[in-house]
């Protein structure tokens, strides 16, 4: 790919990019949130058409305008957010868009026996016949996976495979990968993690903000020349919280005595109507970071809405400073100073319509000093909104500015301005960080440690372990809705949360490891 | 036959007679809807499709010419509804609405400049009933069944193909991929759009040919509204058959049915106000929906329109 | 660069950017109806100059436009209101019928009381019986999460029989041709404002209402938070406004508004219930509501637009044989327009930027 160009209305996110994977390799695309790694390879897969560049395979131009061309150019692609139809098989999702023979009927047992083939042959054992809203993640990967496999691509794109995977399963997924590329494939791995990178890409490109910075072979690469990539000079990577731990001093680490948030035996129903949480039991005290960890789906969103009262209590208690808030609304525990920060900040807390101020508002509307006698305060609420727009740096003509016509990265910012500007008692943070670039990431984890070091308590429910470890005092882990064991921050380890994570109970006081 | 025998068997003739444009309705709503396309216009289209197929049949003699003229303007129909919707990304539900307008009034701007104002509203003929050879000689099930006119015919061999195609082949996989998950379809070569307006124009077809039939086996002649809410309870319908071509023509049956039983009971007298069976097939649409909008899972993109570029939520 | 640089210059820069679009959706409407027009025989210019300047050539025209202007700013609210949710009112028609039914009833149950009690009455009969009618959908979308845009087209087609049963078998007036009423009392009609032309004063009530419509929605927290529901249902949720209660809320609000027309209908021009009084006048609040974005100041404007053009048209059908529906197409064709200039700009935007 040559002078690769693509913007979104204002924002640029490709500006000439360029990139040379060779045959037989594992490339590793890296960098922060807004690098442009995914839009460079949905580029090269079709799906965005880019405003100028070039694409060579094997030294000839080619072009690709859909997801079609790609696949017949040998190039498959396996998305962050998985593009799968929940109520189709895994057959049919898998041969979705083949051509299949003419039949009178659609038998798939041919394609199923392809697939069971494939799935032996990488090592990604899937049942064909079982429904996709069944699976769990690791094996949705999978047939994410084979989708590329079944068309016989070449090339292969995964982005941010690991996302959902357990430790154990990022493992495995490595070993495939390296049975592909003895088979011949290459593959391109986008990541913003180092450890991954370095772990096995044979060379690793870094992207920052839309442009390449270096490539380089894996000998030659190192986590301080890399980190240095992806930041620029922008960020002091000695004081920062992310990339070293001189950003966690001494207070930083202090946890207090008084519980703020007890959890008792708690039960919520899940979309389906069945339990997703069942029976939690848990304690966040004052100044403390309390992480829970888990493989996404497993009850952490049900959990968060529960204790913001989202989401009916089915059985159990929740106090909030020995206040059982069991059966308090929304709107009252927000009063109460409990934050949110959810997960899909899009669809849960952005009004795209309504402008800045009105959406920096939201969830306090009801309170002072924007509300005076069941009539907003538009000065007062056009004044607080100007002050945060420049506090927290979002770029917008001004709070009148529709919330839509904001970047992404700004929406982000709009988001966090809400949920920090107001005092908080108890914080109920959803993968806080996805989707954010590495100077807003660092902005929340410093966010967060300063609110900790006022006394706050937090919850931070994340799929990404690393994050965890870094901020967290204590980590629960959560699977099918069951806090399965609870590690101090002197016993992380990052295999036996993985065990944890798929639903193995830690071993018990002095019993001996199980390997 | 006994009196109560040969009231059962013209029940279940009209019962028939009456599936036939709610079938050919909700079908059309149900294809457009599987591929994410939600369309509101049925009634509209339906009675556009009444006014052009009797002036159809009227001006050139000729029924066929008729339902013709209806399915090419119920095909113009869903052509806009798929330009404006999925080309130019409009809101699916305004713009149904606005071309419900636009049915509602060109059909009887249509009738007044071809007919004008008169007393006596010119009249075409029916439909004729074409008896199948054979099999309309089986006592009962003949005269109910193969003893109808050809669009009841095709309503029923429509559902059987509609069926098929949907469940049993790969073309099926993929439009009923388009409305479960657009970016997975696109993202493994299906054309989301092409998809999207080939489901658009055949369901207005449908729905036009739906609104011809009603001149050509009920009154004659166009009349103002005279569709009376049957595109709306089209599209309870086809909730209320989960968007399968199967349970659509079930839940057909159960609204031809409930429409019949009014009118028959309306002839019987019985002292009830007539007023208030009409209300009946209304009411009935309601109570179904009641039980149908908990059971039946709709397709998850329905009435979203999918643009393969769009990064933020607006 | 905020707001406070909005120098009145700029203002009236940036309201005329926003009319523009109109105007240009009203006259390629115009342009495309009148080739129809044309093409089908007849004189364009006339047919548009009837259409246009029967309301202001005579008192008559004039009051003609406000008579129609009140329904149809009603109906376009009732409309708006539950819109501003995210909710499709589709049934102010019924709700119209239902309210007038209502008033009616009150009117002629209660026609010995005098104005001070029969007409305040007359009113909130109207008023409670629009607002009941619009509650059956309300709750069915609340209870079981059932479409709304369905349940209140088919509530309309209810009503239909509904008013055919009070017109023709409970209080049915024998001397008329056309199913109908006995008149309600006197003490329940609208008082008017000019009595020849007669001009009733349920223009003030209309005006007023969409006055409080309006700071109801922009000025108040608890329409900051329909507004909310309307923008993002789930965040609003998320946030703690009770989502389902605001739809609730809004449709019933929109059907109190809907059957206020219809009392105003009753109490200040018919003085009975007729059959057929509902008109067109929902696909036209429709209409006018979605021209208007939904935007409750520009509702009364386009309101009193489409009431020029429906007392132009009935000239023109009068005058030309030229059918009214020709003008319906044309708003259709307005409206049509005028969404087609959100995507226009919004493309032009999109060049800009890049």
């Amino acid at each position: 790919m040559k002078g690769v160009c693509k913007s979104f209305g204002t924002v640029v996110a490709l500006d000439d990019v360029s990139l040379q994977l060779n045959s037989r390799e594992i490339h590793g695309l890296l960098g922060g949130n807004g690098a442009g790694k995914t839009t460079l390879m949905n580029v090269l897969y079709g799906l965005y058409k880019p405003d100028a560049g070039e694409i060579y395979l094997r030294g000839e131009k080619i072009e690709i305008h859909s997801p079609r061309d790609a696949i017949q150019c040998g190039i498959g692609m396996v998305h962050q957010h998985f593009l799968q139809i929940d109520n189709f098989t895994v057959t049919q999702n898998i041969v979705l868009g083949t051509p299949l023979k003419n039949r009178p009927t659609l038998n798939l047992d041919q394609e199923e026996e392809r697939i069971r083939e494939l799935s032996e042959r990488f090592g990604l054992e899937v049942n064909p016949r079982a429904l996709i809203e069944d699976l769990p993640m690791g094996f949705r990967q999978r047939v994410e996976i084979l989708k590329a496999l079944y068309r016989g691509v070449e090339i292969l794109i995964l982005d941010e495979p690991t996302t959902n995977l357990i430790p154990q399963e990022v493992d495995s997924l490595f070993q495939s990968l390296r049975v592909m590329v003895e088979e011949g494939m290459s593959v391109v791995f986008i990541t913003h993690k180092l450890r991954e990178a370095l772990g096995v890409c044979d060379r690793i490109s870094v992207l920052r903000e839309g442009k390449n910075v270096f490539t380089l072979p894996r000998d030659e690469a190192s986590e301080e020349v890399l980190v240095k990539g992806m930041v620029g000079e922008e960020l002091d990577v000695e004081k920062s919280v992310l990339f070293s731990s001189a950003g966690l001093d001494q207070a930083a680490l202090e946890v207090g005595e008084k519980p703020v948030l007890q959890v008792e035996d708690l039960q919520v129903v899940g979309e389906g109507g069945n339990l997703a949480v069942k029976g939690c039991t848990f304690q966040v005290r004052e100044k403390e970071i309390f992480g829970i960890a888990g493989v996404a789906g497993n009850g952490q969103r049900e959990l968060a809405e529960s204790l913001l009262g989202i989401r009916p209590i089915a059985g159990g208690r929740v106090l909030i400073d020995g206040v059982n808030v069991a059966d308090v609304g929304t709107r009252e525990l927000l009063e109460m100073g409990v934050t949110y920060i959810p997960e899909d900040r899009l669809q849960d807390g952005f009004l795209p319509a309504a402008n800045v101020a009105q959406n920096l508002i939201l969830g306090y509307h009801h309170q002072e000093p924007y509300n005076k006698g069941g009539f907003l305060d538009w000065p007062t609420i056009f004044r607080v909104a100007r002050k945060l727009i420049s506090e927290y740096d979002i770029k917008t003509p001004g709070p009148r500015e529709i919330a839509a016509n904001l970047s992404g990265g700004n929406i982000q910012r709009m988001m966090l301005a809400r949920a920090f500007s107001h005092p908080a008692r108890l914080l109920v943070a959803h993968n806080p960080t996805r989707g954010l670039d590495i100077p807003s990431m660092e902005f929340v984890y410093s966010k967060l440690l300063e609110r900790k070091k006022q006394g706050m308590a937090t919850l931070l429910l994340a799929d990404d372990l690393d994050e965890l470890f870094l901020l967290c005092d204590r980590i629960g882990t959560i699977y099918r809705g069951e806090i399965v064991g609870i590690l101090d921050r002197s016993q992380f380890d990052k295999y036996e949360i993985g065990r944890m994570m798929s639903g193995i109970r830690t071993r018990p006081e002095g019993m001996p490891a199980y390997e | 036959m006994g009196q109560f025998e040969v009231q059962i068997v013209n029940f279940a003739r009209l019962v028939m007679l009456a599936l036939v444009p709610y079938v050919l309705a909700s079908q059309g709503t149900m294809l457009g809807g599987r591929t994410g396309l939600f369309n509101v216009a049925q009634e509209g289209i339906m009675l556009v499709g009444a006014s052009v197929g009797f002036l159809g049949a009227y001006l050139y003699d000729s029924l066929f010419y008729g339902l013709l003229l209806a399915m090419l303007v119920g095909g113009l129909f869903g052509l806009a509804l798929a330009y404006f919707t999925t080309t130019l990304k409009m809101n699916q539900f305004v713009i149904g609405l606005a071309l419900f307008f636009f049915g509602v009034g060109l059909s009887t701007l249509f009738y007044k400049f071809v007919v004008g104002v008169t007393l006596q509203p010119p009249l075409i003929p029916t439909l004729q009933n074409v008896p199948i050879p054979g099999l309309s000689q089986i006592p009962v099930l003949g005269d109910i069944f193969f003893t109808q006119n050809w669009l009841v015919y095709f309503a029923v061999l429509l559902s059987l193909f509609l069926y098929y195609l949907l469940y049993q082949t790969s073309f099926g996989l993929e439009l009923r991929a388009v409305g479960e998950n657009p970016k997975a379809a696109d993202s493994l070569g299906v054309n989301v759009s092409r998809m999207r307006y080939g489901t658009a124009i055949v369901g207005g077809m449908l729905m036009g040919l739906a609104g011809a039939y009603l001149p050509m086996v009920y009154t004659g002649t166009f009349t103002e509204g005279m569709v009376q809410g049957r595109g709306w309870i089209a599209i309870a319908l086809t909730f209320f058959g989960g968007w399968s071509p199967h349970l659509i023509f079930l839940g057909s049956l159960f609204f031809a049915g409930v429409e019949v039983l009014a009118l028959r009971v309306q002839i019987g007298g019985f002292g009830i106000p007539y007023q208030f069976l009409l209300t009946l097939p209304y009411i009935a649409t309601i109570f179904v929906m009641m039980f149908a909008f908990r059971w039946v899972r709709a397709p998850a993109f329905l009435g979203q329109n999918y643009d393969r570029e769009k990064r933020t939520l607006a | 660069m905020s707001e406070q640089a909005m120098k009145p210059g700029r203002r009236v820069k940036a309201l005329a950017g926003r009319l523009i679009p109109y105007l240009l959706a009203v006259v390629a409407s115009f342009v495309a109806a009148g080739i129809f027009i044309a093409a089908m025989g007849f004189d364009v210019p006339k047919a548009y100059a009837t259409i246009f300047f029967t309301s202001f050539k005579s008192p008559n025209g004039f009051v003609q436009t406000l008579l129609k202007f009140v329904p149809l700013l009603l109906q376009a609210l009732a409309f708006t209101v539950p819109l501003a949710a995210g909710k499709f009112n589709i049934g102010g028609e019924g709700q119209l019928i239902v309210g007038a039914i209502g008033a009616t009833a009150v009117g002629i149950l209660f026609a010995g009381l005098p104005p001070v009690l029969l007409l305040p009455m007359v009113i909130l009969a109207g008023l409670l019986f629009g607002g009941l009618w619009a509650a059956i959908p309300a709750w069915l979308l609340y209870r079981f999460g059932i479409n709304e845009i369905l349940t209140t087209v088919l509530m309309n087609f209810i009503s239909f029989s509904l008013i055919d049963y009070v017109a023709t078998a409970v209080w049915r007036d024998p001397a008329a041709g056309h199913p109908t009423t006995i008149p309600i009392g006197a003490g329940g009609e609208l008082p008017l404002l000019i009595s020849r032309p007669p001009l009733h004063s349920g223009i003030i009530l209309a005006v007023a209402i969409a006055a409080a419509v309006y700071v109801y929605t922009n000025r108040t927290a608890a329409g900051y938070e329909l507004v909310a529901t309307g923008a993002n249902p789930r965040a609003s949720m998320v946030y703690g406004i009770n989502v389902r209660r605001m739809f609730l809320l809004s449709l019933i609000l929109g059907g109190t508004l809907a059957g206020l027309s219809g009392a105003i209908e009753v109490a200040g021009v018919q003085h009975r219930l007729i059959e057929g009084l509902q008109s067109n006048y929902l696909p036209l609040g429709l209409i006018i509501g979605l021209i208007s974005r939904g935007n409750s100041l520009a509702v009364p404007f386009v309101a009193f637009f489409i009431a020029v053009l429906e007392v132009g048209a009935s000239a023109m059908q009068r005058t030309m044989m030229i059918p009214v529906e020709m003008v319906f197409i044309v708003e259709a064709l307005v409206l049509l327009f005028v969404l087609l200039s959100d995507v226009v700009r919004s493309a032009s935007l999109w060049d800009r930027r890049q």
